[in-house]
């Protein structure tokens, strides 16, 4: 397991998870806990910085599906500073259709 | 004439093996100098498949088992074998999402045939064979000429 998940919660109620590492079959628990986590917050929006995550398999997406159903659709999911290999894997799915994606330099604040 | 430079490996089917098997195949593409872009979406794919092999063929069947990655260079290919002795397991058979599944939102989707959806996308070969009580799921990535 090669995964960190740092969970930080920010003015406005705003749950910001930094992802470092790979998120595979192995970590996507470690990250699954970690939005549990932030759920119990209430938050009214959960970034996902990614600049450092260096590989996602379905088994991060499925967490993705997971962490959209269990906020409901009125708290967006951002996707902050993705590297290209893994947003071409959230594009390809359909997935970019339900979360927000930004580079880097537009972080939520 | 070049004969084919075959590597065999063998992991134990746990989930901490992936990251070993996806360096494996790391250094395979990068040996071949497949670029960046290709050589991810090899590694995502031998990943989605090994996965599958260790959640559903072991994991979820209650069994103990190998991975064996076998990784070839043919002429103008790089093949990775992925073997279990899991349960007859066909993966080209499972449903992928459709069109319009893709499009739905995440608060609609089932999360099912995502792996096998991405491993697909990924390679240019994607073939199964049971062979000898085992599962040998073949992906293959076309090289560039000068790789041939």
């Amino acid at each position: 397991m090669a995964l960190n998940a740092n969970l930080q919660m920010l003015p406005n109620r705003v749950a910001q998870i930094t992802l470092t590492g790979e998120l595979d079959a192995g970590s996507a628990s470690l990250f699954k806990a970690t939005i549990e986590q932030a759920a119990a917050k209430e938050p009214t929006r959960v970034v996902l910085k990614c600049s450092e995550l260096k590989f996602m398999a379905s088994a991060g997406l499925r967490v993705l599906i997971f962490a959209k159903q269990k906020m409901g659709p009125k708290t967006e999911l951002h996707i902050v500073g993705a590297q290209p290999a893994v947003l071409n894997t959230i594009t390809m799915t359909g997935f970019d259709r339900s979360v927000v994606i930004a580079d880097e330099s537009k972080a939520a604040s | 004439m070049n004969s084919p430079q075959i590597e065999s490996a063998t992991f134990a089917g746990v989930r901490d093996s992936l990251t070993a098997i996806r360096e494996r195949v790391t250094e395979a593409a990068m040996r071949v100098g497949m670029d960046t872009g290709a050589r991810y979406r090899l590694v995502l794919a031998v990943d989605e498949v090994a996965t599958n092999i260790i959640v559903h063929g072991y994991e979820e069947a209650a069994l103990a088992g190998d991975v064996d990655v076998v990784v070839r260079v043919d002429p103008g290919w790089l093949v990775v074998e992925l073997e279990d002795t899991a349960a007859p397991f066909d993966p080209t058979q499972t449903k992928v999402p459709t069109e319009e599944e893709l499009l739905s939102s995440l608060d609609e989707r089932m999360p099912g045939g995502l792996g096998v959806f991405l491993a697909m996308r990924g390679v240019d070969k994607f073939e199964y064979e049971r062979i000898d009580s085992k599962n040998c799921t073949r992906l293959g990535v076309k090289l560039g000429a000068e790789h041939s």
